[in-house]
């Protein structure tokens, strides 16, 4: 074991499964370093003052949505996937579809574009792409570019409309959006649903 | 404020039927406690209370999209928590000199040098963990949450928070050891 890691003993010091008095007495040092991280918390509120006035006067000025402020205005879709899913070392992942703006004034005889962005949060994916209606479902069509700290982004300007994804992570693992509108596709598989 | 109380699915579906001055009940239930989480995980208290009011807005935009109103505060924080990744994207370069100083600050007034130090010395080294690392530290540390609620908040297994808390220890340890 390096010097830089603490025993495994130790850890379940600081998660608080065992106490400084079960360490064996050589373990009895590195504990009480250990302990030293814990005493260091901050856990102290944050003073946030008129907070909630502040929240409220910006709701205030936002009327609620109408059709076609749904329409103009960016918004974004939240999008979470459960990581034991994927494989054992992908860390907490959440992805974002960000509706970026519309493309021209829409027509009547061809549907309007929308740009949207794809963020999926996979700090231990080595590739990401996402596969869907639009892109024939190839895997390999779309790849997530990664942008620090574990997320991977990918642009696309779509049609309005109804599309159906899925991210496609390290080429083999397909994930469905579990807390967006889904479909079954037919095969044992969650396509997630993106209505622009 | 109006001293109301109820549960927070019944005030979800209170706002969405047009009754937007309940909203605040929400944003007093619970803005503390997520400004507290920010501030850990973004190192300054003005970029925490920037992130905890613009998830709030975010998600009285969306609130329609709220599935299950009883589980307010889960999808809340699940706002929260991507705009908390997202900012420390923007700033990962300028922040920990920003929070140690922030930190600095605050202890002149509370606490002696020494347990100044000390915090001051493990925001610096938080920062420097992965944001899922960071993540993991301030729901159990900070925020009290056992393996069990942080694994049910962030849709994963215990195994997995476990292992990614136990790197974060050892990175911590190294972290600590250098700035001395």
């Amino acid at each position: 074991m390096s010097e830089r890691e603490f025993h495994p003993l130790v850890k379940q010091l600081l998660d608080g499964d065992v106490t400084l008095a079960d360490l064996p007495a050589e373990l009895r040092a590195e504990g009480e370093e250990a302990l030293l991280i814990l005493g260091a918390v901050d856990r102290r509120p944050v003073q946030l003052g008129d907070f909630t006035a502040r929240v409220m006067a910006q709701v205030v000025e936002r009327p609620r949505r109408t059709f076609w402020r749904r329409v103009l205005e960016p918004r974004e879709i939240r999008v979470s996937v459960r990581p034991w899913l994927l494989v054992p070392a992908l860390a907490a992942a959440a992805a974002l579809v960000l509706w970026l703006g519309r493309s021209g004034p829409a027509a009547s005889s061809s549907p309007a574009l929308v740009t949207v962005r794809f963020v999926l949060s996979a700090p231990d994916a080595h590739a990401v792409s996402v596969a869907g209606t639009f892109n024939q479902w190839n895997a390999n069509a779309t790849p997530l570019v990664r942008t620090g700290d574990g997320l991977w982004t990918a642009t696309l300007t779509l049609p309005a409309g109804e599309h159906q994804y899925a991210f496609v992570v390290d080429g083999a693992r397909w994930v469905p959006d579990p807390a967006a509108p889904a479909v079954d596709d037919g095969f044992g598989r969650r396509n997630s649903v993106l209505t622009l | 404020m109006r001293l109301e109380t109820g549960s927070d699915g019944e005030i979800v579906r209170a706002v969405l039927a047009g009754d937007r001055d309940r909203f605040a009940i929400l944003v007093e239930r619970y803005r503390d406690r997520y400004a507290r989480y920010a501030a850990r995980m973004l190192g300054s208290a003005d970029e925490a209370e920037d992130a905890v009011q613009d998830a709030f807005v975010r998600a009285y935009d969306q609130l329609g999209q709220c599935k299950e109103p009883d589980k307010f505060v889960g999808w809340f924080f699940l706002i929260l928590r991507n705009r908390c990744f997202a900012e420390r994207r923007r700033n990962r370069t300028s922040a920990p000199i920003e929070a140690a100083e922030a930190v600095a600050a605050a202890d002149r007034t509370d606490g002696g040098a020494e347990s100044a130090d000390r915090r001051r010395a493990l925001q610096l080294a938080l920062l420097e963990l992965t944001p899922d690392q960071r993540e993991v530290f301030v729901l159990k540390h900070v925020e009290g949450l056992s393996y069990g609620e942080i694994a049910e908040r962030l849709s994963t297994s215990v195994p997995s928070l476990k292992m990614r808390m136990h790197r974060a220890y050892d990175r911590l340890r190294e972290q600590l050891r250098e700035q001395r």
